[in-house]
């Protein structure tokens, strides 16, 4: 922090940080100023002239913006003088000519600075006779992101997040003078997966998202903080909802989280919640078909089977629950049975990580202060990419990245090394000892060093992450971060007494069927590598129990289907992220039809069986979470992360319960990885965002398709049987003789990557025959 | 009144030519340069330039000593010519780039010795086909003869000279502009602080930012001393300056005169007098940007300090004179046009104002006008230049809104009533 100076502002003595910008330290003490193009986590650019303010300079007073004009001792200042006023007034109007007076059916008007400013500070009469500026009324700049260049004030905030922030400058300002407007490169579309940040900071409607366009007006909704669940980073974020419908989740500033960001997906991946084909009774399974079945049934059959199996009723969990649901299956399960149960997370890249006692693990903060961060993990962008926007935020302001694997290519350019397939092999083995890299070397010894690690595809060994982070740990001052990255894990390793991956599940299964199983918002079978392993041993399971949102290809083969209430907007609990930070989770809307929450249905289930089942309230369940928790001097009870003063979340205690044993033993002969737009069942039934996820595509670079004698373009991707059309792309990031395979698309997971798949161009004269 | 002939001696002596290397050499070229490098200091000359107190020629005046003396010491270090001759009225750059380039390369080549730079543009605007291909061949003929590149005249000292063209904007010629242009970014200008490219300027490094006259003017004063310089003109405008002369005039052109006679002289005796024996109704001393004089101020001297005092300015040194039957508001609307044109949309008054006022003009001059527009142009003026006042205040970034203010302030307090004359008046029926 810069030191306190005294300023004058309108007459008034206060105290200001040195060096800060005068429109924030006026902001800290409570003198607004109007404007448009500054925002708090951009740089400025003082260009919409908004906040101008007048000084007193050496030669007199002088109308200064204040967005890029810094406090200096005994600086004087006037933003309320008639000069101030009228150049203000003066901005408005200009700004206003050319604005359409399409508010009455603008999706900003209610909640538009324009609007709101023109009341506080603008002309009450329009002086202009002459026609408006003219643009073609929206165009669509991506699938999900529509830009209307007439509502459009040029601020550049959009222009300056792609370019600042997120790092992919896909927008621009062309044209000039009266003529300038946002558009995109001719046949490059705004494909960012930050996109609807711009949506968010744009300060009038010109840029708009095809989710909520039209959906409400702003003094329709209601709104709650809640924590996206989408990954592990959890993001505090704005639901909206208004009729009891999720309309629209935006992003909070949480100066330790996402500063204000989200992704696409965590921002737009909520429209499932009012899909049709939610799931609203319970089904059972009658001569192949789904049939309804009353709750009260269905727990009166369930109990018949859980009595007398108690030790075989197991559970495959996803990473979607609150803590307190975990620890209500924990509770569960040591109810019902005496030995102590495991739980199997779906997700092929859990590992046991990296939880040590001598390892000190990081927040998200330590990034902005670490020498250099280092990171060998799974795509962070496609995966953890509000991490992805935090990493490239430090590196910006100077802090030094290096790179393992080929991953993360999309961070090449901005780190000082990029360890690819020189070092490290097709199965992410590293080739060298991390001791011989010389620029590793000199970046970590003795620094304070950031890393992020954890598997890069579900095949790989850990035994080289192990080598790097012994290294790191052992030379230099180490925060790391285990990359896990699938929604609430870190919620499960804490609340769950011992958590196993699937590798685990296949063994354990095969030696001992359980006669119960419990899956609960996971889809292995649509997901996992061990997709086929996984369908023979649930074929053999005589009971199967799915408690999730929709049908999918996993609970095809359940005997019992039980409607869930959605983690978002429809549950109240709390989430620990990637850093051991938990905030709370809120509900907004009702679920529909009869779903239940899981606490409700363990409830029912336990007190037909005949025990006590009180407890199970979300409040019980929380307290058992803060009591759970090993730290005691935070308790994440409700009442604390309600309070304003724990705003951006309380880190807990960071020991975790992961006993995985199995490995995937098979070798890839592929590049195999996740995109952040998959085929997931929620984002299926996300309409807007459902087109994104849903291309097949495999990648490779121009010289590995040469020697393959392919050429890029529509191929077929055949295998036993099981042949899929798709596309062939060029990515020069990929190295030499690897195939890449986004393995969250539709059905990729069938394929045995350990073994040979073939693929074909497509010829004209088939694709003619196809049609 | 005479033409005191200092840069554009050459171009006189060898009219088709003078742009040859082979002439340029033939009439003393290269020597000083040749002499400087190898005998003088870099301080031996910045102190000529500084006793010469000649002031920059792009327009804003700035003294050329200072400015070099404020260049901050740094490992990278760049010369960048201002070749982007763009004000209206403004046509003198453009007979040194395309007759004499060889004399702005061996300025420059002192001028880097005095700052020690090696690396040096010279942005010409884009329009400038001819001067630029003048110059690039100049650049290439220096090259081959060892006067440019590694060890130029066999000394210690490297220089390599980069010759960019514009892409046809105005605004390019504000100086943060036109190194925004250069860096390959859009020609807007920047932010200040860091207020002088001599501080913070070409890829952040320290630059020296010169228009092409000023540094043509280098090798004379470095030969022939800066105390010699001073001692042409008058004080606060030593040394000759081009002048722009055109409008209606019987010999419009280019004139190389020592500052300090009347405007109404120079019409009358290089200028050949007006055209068709008119009056002078108005006249702009200094480029499109500078407020209009009056037939009745011609005997304002050509000085920076006299039309500075007179609340205009002498800008770029382009004269262009309006005879009695000029339509004035026409002629405010053509510069206000301009203006709008050439404004680079990054600001709000500038983008919005300026094409404004040119709506506004446009309904005037073509007898559309309101009788409340004449209180509403001067009030839109004032929303990009508050007060109205010379020099400038602005709520916009760079001057350029602030320059379309201009002829309207003029106009109206001159002229209002042509102004007036010009709105209908209502017929109730």
């Amino acid at each position: 922090m810069n030191e306190m100076v005294k300023i004058n502002v309108n007459g008034i003595e206060i105290q200001a940080d040195n060096n800060k910008l005068l429109i924030e330290a006026c902001e800290d003490s409570g003198i607004h100023i109007p404007r448009f193009c500054w925002h708090k986590r951009l740089d400025p650019v003082g260009m919409c002239r908004m906040c101008l303010v007048e000084v007193d300079t050496p030669r007199g007073k002088a109308l200064v913006p204040s967005c890029t004009t810094k406090v200096t001792p005994n600086l004087v200042v006037d933003t309320e003088s008639e000069v101030v006023k009228k150049a203000q007034e003066g901005v408005l109007e200009f700004l206003l000519i050319n604005h359409p007076l399409d508010c009455p059916i603008c999706d900003k008007a209610g909640e538009c600075p324009l609007q709101d400013q023109t009341v506080s500070y603008g002309p009450g009469e329009s002086r202009f006779v002459e026609e408006k500026r003219h643009f073609e009324k929206p165009i669509s700049i991506s699938e999900i992101i529509l830009l209307d260049r007439e509502r459009c004030i040029l601020c550049a905030r959009c222009t300056r997040f792609s370019d600042e922030i997120s790092g992919d400058p896909l927008i621009e300002f062309v044209q000039r003078g009266n003529k300038t407007e946002v558009n995109t490169f001719p046949n490059e579309p705004f494909r960012s997966y930050f996109s609807g940040n711009t949506v968010q900071i744009c300060p009038v409607g010109a840029l708009t998202s095809t989710s909520y366009r039209f959906k409400a007006r702003p003094w329709d909704l209601k709104a709650t903080t809640s924590t996206c669940n989408g990954c592990t980073v959890g993001c505090t974020v704005e639901l909206n909802a208004s009729q009891n419908k999720m309309l629209r989740i935006l992003g909070v500033d949480n100066d330790s989280v996402n500063q204000g960001w989200l992704c696409d997906k965590g921002r737009y991946n909520f429209e499932f919640l009012n899909n049709q084909s939610r799931l609203k009774e319970s089904l059972e399974k009658v001569n192949e078909k789904f049939e309804i079945i009353s709750n009260k049934d269905l727990i009166n059959k369930l109990k018949n089977k859980i009595l007398n199996n108690e030790n075989k009723v197991k559970f495959l969990l996803g990473t979607n629950l609150t803590n307190e649901e975990y620890a209500a299956f924990n509770e569960f399960s040591a109810l019902i049975s005496k030995s102590k149960s495991d739980f199997y997370l779906s997700d092929d890249y859990l590992f046991n990580g990296y939880f040590e006692k001598n390892i000190s693990l990081a927040t998200f903060n330590n990034l902005d202060t670490a020498d250099t961060i280092v990171i060998w993990s799974e795509d962070i962008k496609e995966n953890l990419p509000i991490l992805y926007l935090r990493v490239r935020q430090a590196v910006k302001n100077g802090t030094k990245l290096i790179i393992l694997g080929h991953n993360n290519s999309t961070l090449k350019d901005i780190a000082s090394d990029f360890y690819s397939s020189d070092i490290i092999d097709e199965n992410f083995e590293l080739k060298v000892q991390p001791e011989n890299l010389k620029n590793l070397k000199d970046a970590v010894i003795g620094k304070n060093v950031t890393a992020i690690i954890g598997k890069s595809s579900p095949y790989q060994n850990k035994k080289s992450l192990d080598l790097l982070v012994s290294f790191l740990n052992e030379n230099s001052n180490l925060s790391l971060l285990n990359s896990f990255s699938k929604g609430n894990s870190f919620g499960a390793f804490q609340n769950l007494d011992s958590v196993k991956g699937l590798p685990d599940l296949c063994k354990d299964f095969e030696e001992d069927l359980p006669e119960v199983l419990f899956i609960v918002g996971a889809d292995p079978i649509g997901s996992s590598v061990l997709t086929n392993k996984i369908t023979s041993i649930l074929e053999k399971i005589n009971c199967i129990v799915s408690l999730d949102l929709f049908i999918h290809q996993t609970n095809e083969l359940a005997n019992y289907v039980v409607p869930m209430n959605s983690t978002v907007s429809e549950k109240e609990g709390t989430f620990t992220n990637i850093e051991f930070r938990s905030s709370k989770i809120n509900k907004i809307t009702p679920s529909p039809g009869k779903a239940l929450s899981e606490n409700e249905f363990l409830s029912n289930l336990l007190s037909s069986l005949g025990k006590s089942t009180d407890f199970l309230s979300v409040h019980e369940l929380n307290t058992k979470v803060a009591e759970n928790n090993f730290n005691q001097v935070n308790k994440i009870t409700f009442d604390e992360l309600d309070k304003p003063s724990n705003f951006d979340g309380i880190i807990s205690g960071k020991e975790v319960n992961i006993n995985c044993t199995f490995f995937i033993e098979d070798k890839s002969l592929y590049y195999v990885g996740r995109k952040l737009y998959g085929d997931s069942v929620t984002q299926r039934n996300s309409q807007s965002i459902s087109i994104l996820g849903s291309k097949k595509y495999i990648q490779a670079n121009l010289s590995t398709i040469k020697t393959l004698d392919l050429e890029a373009g529509k191929c077929y991707i055949e295998q036993n049987g099981l042949k899929l059309s798709s596309e062939l792309i060029i990515n020069e990031n990929i190295p030499d003789g690897l195939i890449y395979f986004p393995i969250n698309r539709r059905n990729f997971v069938k394929y045995n990557f350990a073994e040979k798949i073939n693929i074909s161009n497509i010829s004209n004269e088939d694709i003619l025959s196809v049609q | 009144m005479k033409e005191t002939v200092l840069l554009t001696k050459r171009m006189r002596d060898f009219p088709s030519d003078s742009h040859l290397i082979d002439i340029y050499e033939k009439s003393n070229g290269y020597k000083v340069a040749k002499k400087t490098l190898s005998k003088s200091s870099p301080e031996e000359v910045l102190k000529e330039i500084q006793d010469s107190n000649i002031k920059g020629r792009g327009g804003a005046g700035f003294p050329t000593g200072t400015k070099w003396g404020m260049l901050v010491e740094d490992k990278e270090k760049y010369l960048v010519i201002n070749a982007d001759e763009s004000e209206p009225g403004t046509f003198k750059d453009r007979i040194l780039l395309e007759r004499d380039p060889h004399q702005l390369i061996e300025g420059m080549i002192i001028t880097c010795f005095a700052a020690n730079i090696d690396k040096a543009f010279i942005y010409i605007r884009g329009e400038y086909a001819k001067p630029a291909r003048r110059v690039q061949n100049a650049v290439e003929q220096a090259y081959s003869k060892g006067y440019l590149g590694k060890k130029i005249f066999g000394t210690n000292m490297n220089l390599d000279i980069v010759v960019h063209l514009g892409a046809g904007a105005y605004i390019c010629g504000e100086e943060t502009a036109l190194l925004n242009s250069l860096e390959g970014r859009r020609g807007e200008p920047r932010l200040k602080p860091p207020f002088y490219p001599a501080v913070k300027g070409l890829y952040m490094k320290p630059t020296l930012v010169n228009n092409v006259e000023t540094i043509s003017s280098v090798p004379w004063i470095v030969e022939n001393t800066g105390a010699e310089y001073n001692k042409l003109g008058v004080e606060g405008s030593t040394g000759t300056r081009i002048f722009s002369l055109s409008g209606h005039i019987n010999k419009p052109g280019n004139y190389e005169i020592e500052m300090g006679s009347s405007f109404g002289e120079f019409v009358e005796t290089l200028g050949e007098g007006v055209r068709n024996n008119k009056k002078i109704k108005a006249f702009i001393p200094g480029g499109a940007s500078a407020p209009w004089l009056t037939g009745e101020q011609l005997e304002i001297k050509m000085t920076i300090d006299d039309v500075a005092k007179n609340n205009s300015m002498l800008g770029s040194g382009a004269v262009v004179m309006m005879d009695e039957d000029t339509n004035l508001v026409n002629a405010a609307k053509s510069i206000v046009s301009f203006f709008a044109h050439e404004s680079c949309g990054q600001c709000t008054p500038c983008r919005e104002g300026t094409t404004w006022l040119e709506m506004i003009l446009d309904r005037v001059a073509s007898g559309r006008g309101r009788s409340s527009d004449l209180e509403l142009l001067l009030d839109v003026c004032d929303n990009i230049s508050p007060g109205l006042s010379w020099p400038p205040k602005m709520t916009t970034i760079c001057p350029l809104g602030p320059s379309a203010v201009s002829p309207i302030t003029s106009l109206m307090k001159n002229f209002r009533e042509e102004v007036e004359n010009m709105i209908p008046t209502k017929v109730l029926l």
